[in-house]
């Protein structure tokens, strides 16, 4: 058989695909997807009262769903589409880098151009956004969307901690839709898409901003506008199974390896010192957490629980810095988000007007503040030696040629090597700085969206809250499902109706008593 | 000396407490029971099937009190325990003839 020099053949992937790179974004992808189902699925379940597990199971698959649905259809492209509304963003170049007044800037660059990615061209062509401007994308478009997807997903998961356990259930899918398109979709091109405040410098390498900031504020703006669970529910708030919560929290921790690994967009060296770093901040949290639970309550006792708590905060400290910090950097935003976030948990709660809001799972805390902390650290320890994207040869094919590790590490004419400078590494506050003003956008962003967002929901549903009478039985009142049931109703003798709890139950009874409401 | 015993809804126990220890009740003692009453026999359906339900999570709630003071204990009860829908429950009165404390080994109208 005699083959042609240049004839053409079938080829598995396209020249500027490397399939080390959407291999890993895919498995990155997917843990960041597990985090959310099931990891924080379970673990949200798991930390309810029995009566209020399924609906949070519920809550979540179909949040997760419905972001997705809408991702596809229009958010993407909202959050990371090649072209803005306001054409600051074209086929992913930055036009207005300079010499422009700050207000056309900022509407120029908010948020890209909405539309599908559903056809093939779409799924299958090079991912193109302004996201990444150093680089061509080595992957296709879907490869990227999933990624990014995984992530807008997850937002909402988890503030859903702070509205359980009296949301209508409809409720919480239009608050699902309108958020995730309004919030996050342009929060995330405004810090990552190549929008406004990426051009000025601010920087989120996982999304400590973008995601558990928002969340945070957001959930507590819902819940207040919410208003509270129901005072039993609030005093006999006890974890129905702390070993299913445990299988939660694993999940979410070493998910993250995906969800901070995966941002570098490329399988390199950045994306290990990320893992590292993030697993190395985590770590600090759940020691440091235990640690001042042991010797800071009144009951001087380490908890599982605190060792979540103080687990939650690491990860998400480190999440805006993950690439950028070193180790020491990593450990000192373990230590002090934790520590912070503990302060905030056991005082800062019972101030106003934090003592006023039932935010249920204290996201506000675990995920507010500490993301709002690690922003800004990444302002004081980012390293300049922990470089990102360093300089070397391309071939045609984009792949990199003869680069030493000194080629690569030092600046050439034409090429920096992208890295962080902190102001514990160079004295500027100009990191620092930027990362202030991100936050405050996002903050006054995320809630006052949040709080229209809930008032319209609020008039198109005629309440966002279940009666009370529907909230004294909780998952079956609401799913006609019960996470664990009792013994089958014809195993016994006449009955015992369904959703009969124990009587003791039913009159507010437990063994062990809450601390009596604020 | 008298023992009443009243079998309420579980959700009425906070104000039943309220009310006797307001009239001044010095104890009283709770137990999970089940009951039915008159309207026994109804159906449910529940995840899809039909069942026949008789017994109702109930409390029985018991308090001992010298004679003179049961009829006020028993009119705080069932105004407390009320709802005026079926299940509401019933009190009962019972002689007792004699009561300990346990401690003390006080006896009698010195026990209650």
């Amino acid at each position: 058989m005699h083959v042609l020099l240049g004839a053409a053949v079938q080829v598995p992937y396209a020249s500027w695909l490397n399939t080390g790179d959407n291999t890993w974004q895919i498995v990155a992808a997917t843990f960041v997807g597990l985090m959310s189902l099931p990891g924080l699925a379970v673990l949200y379940a798991s930390i309810v009262q029995k009566k209020w597990a399924v609906n949070v199971l519920a809550m979540m698959f179909a949040g997760f769903s419905i972001v997705l649905i809408a991702w596809v259809l229009w958010t993407y492209k909202m959050g990371f589409g090649a072209t803005s509304i306001g054409h600051g963003v074209k086929d992913g170049v930055q036009t207005q880098l300079n010499g422009v007044g700050w207000v056309k800037h900022f509407f120029d660059n908010l948020v890209g151009r909405p539309g599908q990615i559903t056809n093939a061209t779409s799924e299958q062509g090079q991912a193109v956004s302004a996201a990444n401007t150093a680089i061509p994308f080595h992957f296709p478009t879907t490869t990227l969307a999933y990624f990014q997807f995984v992530f807008a997903a997850i937002t909402p998961l988890l503030f859903m901690g702070s509205v359980l356990g009296r949301i209508k259930f409809s409720a919480w899918c239009l608050l699902v839709l309108g958020w995730s398109t309004f919030v996050y979709g342009i929060d995330a091109f405004l810090l990552w898409g190549g929008g406004y405040f990426a051009q000025e410098g601010a920087l989120d390498f996982s999304g400590g901003y973008v995601i558990h900031m928002s969340a945070g504020v957001s959930g507590f703006v819902a819940a207040w506008v919410l208003g509270p669970r129901l005072l039993r529910d609030r005093q006999t708030a006890i974890p129905n199974n702390l070993v299913m919560a445990a299988v939660g929290a694993g999940i979410l921790w070493l998910g993250w390896n995906g969800f901070n690994g995966g941002d570098p967009y490329y399988a390199g060296a950045d994306a290990a010192a990320a893992v590292v770093n993030t697993n190395l901040a985590t770590a600090v949290g759940v020691v440091v957490w235990m640690a001042l639970d042991a010797w800071g309550t009144k009951a001087k006792k380490p908890t599982f629980l605190g060792g979540v708590n103080g687990m939650i905060c690491g990860l998400v400290g480190i999440t805006p810095s993950a690439g950028w910090v070193n180790g020491w950097g990593a450990m000192l935003v373990g230590l002090i988000s934790t520590t912070v976030v503990w302060l905030a948990w056991n005082y800062l709660s019972k101030v106003r007007p934090f003592s006023r809001v039932d935010d249920a799972l204290g996201v506000i805390y675990t995920h507010g503040i500490a993301g709002f902390l690690g922003g800004l650290m990444l302002g004081l320890f980012g390293d300049p030696n922990m470089i990102e994207y360093g300089c070397g040869k391309l071939d045609a094919a984009g792949q990199v040629v003869n680069t030493t590790s000194a080629a690569y590490m030092a600046t050439t004419k034409s090429c920096t090597p992208f890295s962080v400078s902190g102001l514990m590494y160079t004295g500027s506050f100009h990191q620092l700085w930027e990362q202030f003003r991100a936050a405050v956008w996002v903050i006054l962003w995320s809630a006052v969206v949040t709080f229209i967002l809930m008032q319209v929901i609020r008039l198109v549903l005629r309440g966002l809250r279940y009666r009370d009478d529907v909230l004294e039985v909780g998952d079956l009142a609401i799913h006609d499902e019960e996470a664990f049931p009792e013994a089958p109703l014809a195993e016994r003798t006449g009955g015992g109706g369904p959703g009969a709890g124990s009587a003791f139950e039913l009159a507010g009874i437990g063994a062990r008593s809450s601390p009596p409401p604020e | 000396m008298k023992l009443i015993v009243a079998v309420i809804k579980p959700f009425k126990l906070a104000d039943v407490k309220e009310s006797l220890i307001k009239l001044g009740v010095q104890g009283m003692t709770l137990s999970e029971a089940q009951g039915f009453g008159r309207q026994r026999g109804h159906t449910e359906v529940y995840r899809g099937a039909e069942y026949t339900v008789d017994f109702l999570p109930k409390l029985r709630v018991e308090v001992l009190v010298e004679d003179d003071r049961a009829p006020d204990v028993v009119e705080a009860i069932v105004a407390n325990a009320a709802t005026g829908k079926i299940g509401d429950g019933k009190v009962w009165i019972v002689p007792v003839e004699n009561v300990v404390r346990v401690r003390t080994g006080e006896r009698g109208s010195d026990a209650i």
